[in-house]
């Protein structure tokens, strides 16, 4: 018989399968009993509650995101801006939103589509797919090329770039193997993009790169190490998230049809859908932060220095904050989620993120608005961040009647 | 009917101006400005549905 997980005693199982599948339940759980859960293993508390979360989430100076885990993901130096917090931070942020705003990433809009459009033409007629190879890796790369000014040729590059680091090709518990593995694909990131700011300094472009290389933080330039620090960060936090999300909305879509086709009938609902699947899925199920000091949660003293995980995705199911939190509504009214973060944090990347996944869910609704699960098939999630690793989808063969546009 | 913006707790996720953008649009880093503080009253449900979307509680109205 599977272990409940959570057990009795609130400890938590976060790599679990049948959790990183359907973690909900979990969830409905540690809301209802847990305040402050326990990761196994790592020991380290666990939040759940919507309230709780934000809370942590708007005070850095308690809950700091300045932590020394990015010498284990093959940096030398913190990633800009995730790894610093307030006022650092903020002096970072001021430049990056102003070029990751929601008018800027609208821009990239057609592109999305167009490389939506050309992975789609190349395997609609087979009438299958396996949706994480075929579709929800390859788009936010091609996507990201596009935003930063890289040559499309380099997609099989970042992809092998991003898995050195995310997950290295090892036997799992080989962990020196693995710092090994990362450390030398971080040499290999910092070289790849150190030529890319010396060409963009010799010759500017209307790119990202470009921007990083002129852009200005009171009248002083990024140095070089920052402008890496940052790409380093774009390279980890902005594919493999956009990959995730594709992955639980489709997975979600499959396996609910009157859901599927209410949105392949009505793009309207597009936006609307996006919000309340990512409050629903959470794919960034988690983001850990370290208190600054002792920090009491309901009855339980956190120590100071204690490595704590945020639980987004339980915030996000919380009743407390959500009406009818397990009803999956693509018309709810109120729906503040924190899929993206809150706070000074909040994910840089999620105006991006909405124009790709509205954009992304609108073409493949209105190529292929009918298809299934391949039948006697189970999708395999992978734990931390939620990307459907596989996901067989089958449709109609002769169902893509429309073309690109 | 009149919105309060906070703007010290605005952190720019934008959905005050996604979803309302006859009352609200992005300053140059994507945060929060009010286009006109008295809301007219065609406009009141989608104030109150911009509003109760903000997820820092950046956003309030006064009702009339």
């Amino acid at each position: 018989m599977r272990k409940e997980n959570p057990d009795a005693a609130g400890v938590l199982n976060l790599v679990e399968q049948q959790f990183v599948a359907c973690p909900q339940p979990a969830y409905a759980t540690l809301l209802a009993r847990h305040r402050v859960a326990t990761a196994a293993v790592i020991g380290a508390p666990i939040l759940s509650r919507y309230e709780d979360v934000v809370w942590a989430l708007r005070h850095p100076q308690l809950f700091s995101s300045q932590m020394d885990i990015h010498l284990g993901l093959g940096t030398e130096r913190p990633m800009i801006p995730l790894q610093y917090d307030p006022p650092a931070q903020t002096r970072y942020r001021k430049i990056l939103d102003q070029r990751f705003s929601r008018d800027r990433s609208l821009e990239l809009e057609p592109a999305v589509r167009r490389h939506a459009n050309q992975l789609i033409d190349g395997f609609i007629d087979q009438g299958r797919c396996e949706f994480d190879a075929a579709f929800a890796i390859p788009l936010p790369c091609r996507a990201f090329l596009s935003l930063m000014g890289l040559p499309q040729e380099d997609l099989d590059l970042f992809i092998e770039l991003k898995d050195g680091i995310i997950r290295p090709p090892v036997p799992p518990a080989d962990l020196v193997a693995a710092f090994e593995f990362r450390r030398d694909t971080g040499q290999r990131i910092y070289a790849y993009f150190e030529g890319v700011i010396d060409a963009r300094l010799a010759e500017p472009r209307d790119d990202v790169m470009s921007y990083l290389t002129a852009a200005e933080i009171d009248g002083e330039r990024l140095t070089r190490h920052e402008i890496l620090d940052i790409c380093f960060l774009f390279l980890l936090g902005g594919l493999d998230t956009v990959t995730a999300s594709l992955g639980c909305m489709l997975a979600y879509l499959a396996g609910h049809p009157e859901q599927r086709r209410r949105l392949a009938r009505d793009p309207a609902l597009i936006p609307s859908a996006v919000e309340e699947l990512l409050r629903w899925e959470t794919p960034v199920m988690l983001v850990p932060r370290v208190t600054t000091q002792a920090v009491t949660v309901g009855d339980v003293e956190l120590p100071a220095g204690a490595l704590v995980n945020l639980l987004l995705g339980a915030a996000d199911v919380d009743e407390a904050e959500f009406s009818d939190a397990t009803r999956v509504d693509f018309a709810r009214e109120r729906n503040r989620h924190v899929a993206f973060g809150g706070g000074p944090h909040r994910c840089l990347g999620s105006h991006l993120a909405r124009m790709e996944l509205r954009a992304a869910l609108a073409e493949w609704h209105r190529r292929i608005p009918e298809y299934d699960l391949q039948p006697g098939e189970t999708p395999r999630v992978s734990h931390g961040i939620r990307e459907v690793q596989y996901l067989p989808l089958v449709w109609p063969a002769d169902a893509g009647t429309a073309a690109a546009p | 009917m009149r919105i309060r913006l906070d703007i010290d707790r605005c952190v720019g996720h934008g959905r005050c101006y996604d979803l309302a953008a006859a009352l609200f649009e992005p300053d140059e880093r994507g945060h929060c400005r009010v286009r006109a503080a008295q809301v007219p009253a065609a406009h009141a449900t989608l104030a109150r549905h911009a509003v109760a979307n903000c997820p820092e509680d950046a956003l309030a109205l006064d009702e009339d």
